[in-house]
C-alpha cells in the first residue's frame, strides 16, 4: 500500500510539467465555461445551476485517475494487452449497432446506455485501442532504424479498418476523421515509404469529401452526420449553427462580455454550447483574450507532446505519442475551426474542455500515455 | 541513420504543420474579434432583442349613470417563433387540444422561417396558463431524455392583448357599433369616435433564446396609453324600453326598419336612440352588413305630415296666419297641373288652422305654405336643419336632401308644404319637433355626455350650439296646435297619456323604394313630447315600410304612449295639472267660442260696470 502511494507521488512528480500544466489550465477553463454554459438557462427552467458543473467535475476527478491509472504501469507492458483492449473496443462498438443494446441519440447510434443513468461512448475506447494496436504492429520485431514493410502497414491499417468501419455504421464521421488522423500520422511518422503517406492523404481527403457531398445530397443523412441537432435550428437554413456560433464568438470582442454574462451564451443561441460548441462560450465571455490564451494552451500542450515523442528511443512509445497528438490535434483543430466557420460542422468535442463523460475519460487516458512515454524515456 | 532523419523531418514536418494551423486560427480569432467584432456585436444584438407591441386597452362605452354599453377586458395572443419549433406535428399535437385547434391548421401555423406568428387571438389568460403548464409538464418529462435538450417544446410567447365586450348584447348595438378583429371600430359609435376610444399602442423589447425571454431583459420602450372612455348622453334603461317597443312594432308591421329617439329638447341630448333590425355584438359571424346600419342617422325618408309644423310655424313666424285663421279645406287641389288629394275623401270644409293641422290636410298646408315665397319656406327649412349634418358624432349620418329653390318645380312648394319632396333622416326629424318643445330654439343633437381620461378625469362635453328659429310665441302657438293631433279628432289619440299634456304629429308618407327609385310604400311617424305645456321630452318613432296598416298614428302612437309614459316615470315627471287648452278646429267652434268669449267679456264687463255705477252712485 505504501508503495503504492509512494509510486503515486513520484509517478506525479516526474510528470512533463508544461504538459501538465497546459492540461490543468484547459480543464479549469472548461470547468468554468461548461457552467457559464448551462448555469443561467437551468435556474430558468427551475432545475438545479450546478448540474452540468457537479458532473463536470465528477468526470474529471475519474479522468484524472484514469490518467494516474494509466502511467502505473510501463507502456510497453500494454503491448501484452493490446489484443485484449483492441477486442473489446470492437466488441464495445458491435455491440453499439445492436438494438437494445445501442442507444440512438441525434440520429447515431454512438452510446451504451449503462446502469444508473451513465452512457458510454465506445467510439472513444476504440480509438485508443486502433492508436495502441497500430504502433504495436509497427514497432514490432524491428530495431529503431529499420522501416516497416508493406505488409507491416497493410496489417496496421486492417487494425485499423474494421473498428473505423462500424463506426462509419453508426454513423459518427467525426470519430471517423479523427481516427483517420491519428492513421495517417501514425504510418508517416513508423517511417513507411512515402507512396503510403501520400496515397492515404488522398484517400481521406477524398472519403471525406464523398462523404460530406453525399450528405449534402441527402439532408437527412447530414443532419444524421452531424450528430447533434439544434433545437431552434431552422431545417432550411443547415447554417444557423455555424452562423450563430460566429456570432457568439464575434460580439465578445477583446475583452470579452465576462465570465457568465453573454447574453448570446445564457439565450442559449448555440445549441450544445457545453459540448461540441464549449469555444463559442470563450469567445463571447473571455473575448479575444481568452479564446487566445486557450490556443495558447493548446499550443504549449502540443509542443511538449511532441518533444516527447522526439526525444524517446522506442519506437512503440514514439508511434503512441504521435497517434495520441494526431488525435487531439485534430479534435482541436476540427472543433475550434468548426465554430469559427473554417471547418465543415461535425460533433467532435474539444479536448479537456467540451462536457462529457466519455470523451473526457479517453483525454485524460491519452494524456496519461503521452506522460507514460515520458516518464520511461528519461 | 537516414531512417531516424526522415523521421525526424516527419515528425518536424508535423510539428511547422500544427502549429501553422495554431497561427492560422489566432488570425481568424482577431479577424473575428477584433476586426470584425463590431459587426458581430450588432448582429448579436438584433438576433437578441425582439420588440413587440404592448396593446393599449380601448376607452369604455358607458352610458349617462356610466352602465357600461362596451368594455376592453384583458385577453392574449398566443405568437409563436416558428424557427423555434423543431417539429411542428408534435407541437400541434400537444397544443391544439388547449387551443381548441385542428391539429392540421395549427401545424400550418406552426411551419415556416416567421419569426412572429400569431396562432390563437384574445385568448383569455387561464387558457394562456394552462398551456404555459402543459408545456412546462412536457418539457420537464422530455428534459429528462438524453438530447431532451432538442425535444423540448419552445417558441410560444404571449402578447397582451383585450377583447372587446358588450355587457348589454343587442340593447345599443346599432347605435354603439362594434370592432373589427384589428380591434379597431367597424360601426356605429366605436367607428365614428375611433380617434377617442383608441389609445396608443406602447412598444417593448426583450431578448429571447432557447424559447424564453430572457429573465429580465423586458424593457418597456414606449408606455401604451388607455383610450379615452366615452360617457354617453343614454340612459340604459330608457333605451331599452324604447328597444322593446320599436321591435316588437317592427315585427308585428312586418316593416323593413324603426327607429325610436327619446331627446331632451334643451340640451339636444339623445337619451336613448334605437332601432329595429339589431344585431348580437358578441356573435360576430351573424352581423350582417346591413344590420350594422344605424337607421336613425342613415335612413333618408320624405317626412310627410311631421313636415308640415314646419310649413304652419313658419306662416305663423311670417305672421301670414294664426291658429284661429280660417281656412277653406276641399279634399283635392290643382297645383301646376297636378291634383293634390287629402288621405281621405271628405266634403269641402271650413276649418281653422289648428283644425286642417289636426286632421293633417294636406289642401290646407299647401294653402299655408302659398301665404309665403318660396325663398322664405326654403329658409325655414334650412333654418331647422334640413339638408344639413346634425354633427352628432354618430357614423354615416346622412344630411338628407334639400333641392335648392333654384332647382324647384311648379310642383315643388306645394309638395315641400305637406311634407314630401324632400328627405331627413329620423335625427333631423326629432330635432324640428326638440324645437318647438324647446322655445323655438334648435340645439344640436348630442349623443356624448362627457369623456373620461385613463386617470378617471370626467370632462364633460361643452354645451352644444343653439339658434333660434322661431319666436317662443311661435312655438308656444304651434305646441297648442299638436296637443289637438292627440285628442279625439286628431289622428292619433293613440298616442295620449292620460294625466299628462301630449303634443304630437303623425306622419304617413310616400316612402321612395331605393331599388326602384319610385313612390312605394309608406313611412308611418310619429313624434311628439311631453308636458305639452313645458316640454321635458321629445320621442320620435318612425317606421319604415310597413305592411298592411300604415298610418303614423295608429302604428306610431302606441310606441310612443309606451316609450314617453316609461320616460315621464323614471324621470319623475309630475303629471300636468292643467287640462290640456286648445285652438277650436272650425268655423263653427270657432264662432261659437268667439261667442262664449263675447259673452264672457259682456258679462266681466257689465258686471265691473255695475260695480262702478255702485260706487259712483254711492
Amino acid at each position: 500500500m505504501k508503495k503504492v502511494t509512494g509510486n503515486l507521488r513520484s509517478n506525479f512528480r516526474a510528470f512533463d510539467k508544461w504538459l501538465t500544466l497546459s492540461v490543468f489550465l484547459l480543464l479549469v477553463m472548461g470547468t468554468l465555461l461548461v457552467y457559464a454554459a448551462t448555469k443561467q438557462w437551468f435556474q430558468t427552467q427551475g432545475l438545479d445551476p450546478q448540474y452540468y458543473l457537479k458532473r463536470h467535475i465528477l468526470n474529471i476527478f475519474i479522468g484524472v485517475l484514469l490518467t494516474w491509472g494509466t502511467t502505473l504501469i510501463d507502456y510497453r507492458l500494454l503491448r501484452a494487452y493490446t489484443p485484449i483492449l483492441w477486442g473489446l473496443g470492437t466488441l464495445s462498438l458491435l455491440a453499439v449497432l445492436v438494438p437494445g443494446v445501442g442507444s440512438t441519440v441525434n440520429g447515431a447510434k454512438s452510446w451504451i446506455a449503462l446502469p444508473g443513468g451513465f452512457q458510454l461512448q465506445p467510439a472513444e475506447l476504440a480509438k485508443i485501442s486502433v492508436i495502441v494496436g497500430m504502433a504495436m504492429i509497427l514497432a514490432e520485431g524491428r530495431g529503431v532504424n529499420s522501416a516497416p514493410t508493406d505488409i507491416d502497414v497493410l496489417r496496421a491499417l486492417a487494425i485499423a479498418a474494421i473498428p473505423m468501419l462500424l463506426i462509419i455504421l453508426q454513423p459518427d464521421l467525426g470519430e471517423v476523421l479523427i481516427i483517420s488522423a491519428a492513421v495517417i500520422s501514425i504510418i508517416a511518422i513508423s517511417g513507411a515509404p512515402s507512396r503510403w503517406v501520400v496515397g492515404l492523404l488522398l484517400l481521406g481527403v477524398l472519403g471525406s469529401f464523398v462523404a460530406v457531398k453525399s450528405g449534402v445530397i441527402h439532408q437527412y443523412q447530414l443532419k444524421r452526420l452531424q450528430s447533434f441537432v439544434d433545437p431552434t435550428a431552422d431545417p432550411q437554413q443547415s447554417g444557423y449553427q455555424l452562423r450563430q456560433s460566429r456570432i457568439t464568438i464575434g460580439s465578445g470582442g477583446v475583452l470579452g462580455k465576462g465570465l457568465f454574462n453573454g447574453p448570446q451564451t445564457n439565450g442559449r443561441f448555440v445549441p450544445e454550447q457545453q459540448t461540441d460548441f464549449i469555444f463559442t462560450v470563450a469567445g463571447e465571455e473571455l473575448g479575444f483574450l481568452g479564446s487566445g490564451f486557450i490556443l495558447l494552451c493548446f499550443g504549449l500542450f502540443f509542443f511538449r507532446a511532441f518533444m516527447i515523442a522526439r526525444r524517446t528511443n522506442d519506437l512503440f512509445g514514439r508511434l503512441v505519442c504521435v497517434g495520441v497528438i494526431a488525435w487531439f490535434a485534430f479534435q482541436t483543430f476540427e472543433n475550434i475551426g468548426m465554430t469559427m466557420g473554417l471547418m465543415p460542422m461535425t460533433g467532435v468535442p474539444l479536448p479537456f474542455m467540451s462536457y462529457g463523460g466519455s470523451s473526457m475519460f479517453a483525454n485524460l487516458i491519452g494524456l496519461g500515455l503521452l506522460q507514460n512515454v515520458h516518464l520511461r524515456s528519461r | 541513420m537516414s531512417y531516424n532523419n526522415m523521421v525526424r523531418g516527419r515528425i518536424q514536418k508535423l510539428v511547422l504543420f500544427s502549429f501553422l494551423l495554431l497561427i492560422i486560427f489566432a488570425g481568424r480569432l482577431v479577424q473575428v474579434q477584433a476586426v470584425q467584432a463590431e459587426s458581430y456585436t450588432a448582429r448579436a444584438q438584433n438576433e437578441l432583442m425582439n420588440s413587440s407591441v404592448l396593446l393599449a386597452p380601448r376607452g369604455n362605452i358607458t352610458d349617462i349613470n356610466g352602465v357600461e354599453l362596451a368594455r376592453s377586458i384583458a385577453a392574449i395572443n398566443v405568437v409563436v417563433d416558428q424557427t423555434m419549433i423543431a417539429d411542428p406535428k408534435l407541437t400541434a399535437s400537444v397544443v391544439a387540444p388547449i387551443l381548441s385547434m385542428k391539429e392540421s391548421d395549427l401545424t400550418t401555423l406552426l411551419t415556416g422561417t416567421r419569426r412572429y406568428q400569431i396562432i390563437a387571438k384574445n385568448v383569455a389568460p387561464a387558457v394562456w396558463k394552462d398551456l404555459t403548464s402543459t408545456l412546462q409538464n412536457y418539457n420537464d418529462v422530455a428534459l429528462k431524455a438524453r438530447g431532451g435538450v432538442a425535444k423540448r417544446i419552445v417558441g410560444f410567447f404571449s402578447e397582451r392583448g383585450y377583447i372587446r365586450t358588450y355587457p348589454t348584447g343587442a340593447l345599443a348595438s346599432t347605435l354603439v357599433g362594434i370592432t373589427n378583429d384589428a380591434g379597431d371600430g367597424a360601426a356605429g359609435l366605436e367607428a365614428s369616435l375611433n380617434s377617442v376610444l383608441a389609445g396608443t399602442n406602447g412598444k417593448y423589447i426583450y431578448a429571447n433564446g432557447a424559447g424564453t425571454i430572457i429573465p429580465g431583459s423586458q424593457q418597456i420602450k414606449t408606455e401604451a396609453k388607455a383610450g379615452t372612455s366615452i360617457r354617453l348622453t343614454i340612459d340604459r334603461d330608457i333605451q331599452w324600453v324604447a328597444q322593446a317597443a320599436i321591435v316588437a312594432a317592427v315585427k308585428s308591421a312586418h316593416a323593413k326598419s324603426g327607429t325610436v329617439i327619446v331627446m331632451d329638447p334643451t340640451t339636444g341630448a339623445l337619451i336613448a336612440e334605437a332601432s329595429a333590425p339589431t344585431f348580437d355584438p358578441s356573435i360576430k359571424k351573424s352581423i350582417s352588413v346591413d344590420a350594422l346600419r344605424n337607421p336613425a342617422v342613415q335612413d333618408v325618408y320624405e317626412p310627410g305630415s311631421t313636415g308640415k309644423i314646419i310649413t304652419y310655424s313658419a306662416a305663423i313666424e311670417e305672421g301670414k296666419i294664426t291658429p284661429t285663421t280660417v281656412l277653406t279645406i276641399p279634399y283635392s287641389l290643382k297645383r301646376g297641373g297636378k291634383s293634390f288629394k287629402d288621405h281621405e275623401k271628405h266634403s269641402t270644409e271650413r276649418l281653422t288652422a289648428t283644425g286642417a293641422l289636426a286632421i293633417s290636410s294636406n289642401t290646407g298646408a299647401i294653402q299655408v305654405g302659398e301665404t309665403m315665397s318660396n325663398p322664405t319656406l326654403y329658409d325655414y327649412l334650412a333654418r331647422y336643419g334640413i339638408g344639413q349634418s346634425t354633427n352628432s358624432h354618430l357614423l354615416g349620418e346622412s344630411t338628407g336632401i334639400l333641392h335648392p329653390v333654384s332647382a324647384w318645380s311648379r310642383t315643388s312648394a306645394p309638395t315641400i308644404a305637406f311634407g314630401q319632396g324632400y328627405s331627413l333622416t329620423a335625427l333631423q326629424a326629432t330635432s324640428v319637433f326638440a324645437t318647438i318643445a324647446n322655445d323655438g330654439v334648435r340645439v344640436t343633437p348630442n349623443i356624448v355626455a362627457g369623456l373620461i381620461d385613463q386617470s378617471g378625469n370626467y370632462s364633460p362635453t361643452k354645451l352644444q350650439s343653439s339658434s333660434r328659429v322661431v319666436s317662443s310665441a311661435t312655438a308656444k302657438q304651434i305646441r297648442t296646435m299638436l296637443e289637438s293631433v292627440v285628442s279625439a279628432n286628431g289622428t292619433a289619440p293613440e298616442a295620449a297619456i292620460p294625466g299628462y299634456r301630449v303634443a304630437g304629429k303623425t306622419g304617413t308618407a310616400m316612402r321612395i323604394d331605393e331599388k326602384c327609385g319610385c313612390y312605394k310604400g309608406y313611412t308611418a311617424s310619429f313624434i311628439g313630447f311631453a308636458p305639452a305645456d313645458a316640454p321635458k321630452y321629445v320621442v320620435s318613432v318612425t317606421i319604415q315600410d310597413p305592411q298592411g296598416l300604415h298610418w303614423g298614428g295608429s302604428l306610431g302612437g302606441p310606441v310612443f304612449k309606451q316609450v314617453m309614459s316609461f320616460v315621464l316615470q323614471s324621470r319623475h315627471i309630475p303629471p300636468t295639472p292643467t287640462k290640456s287648452v286648445t285652438y277650436p278646429l272650425t268655423e263653427s267652434e270657432l264662432k261659437k267660442a268667439n261667442l262664449a268669449k263675447a259673452q264672457a267679456l259682456a258679462k266681466k264687463l257689465a258686471s265691473s260696470l255695475a260695480k262702478t255705477t255702485t260706487l259712483v252712485l254711492r
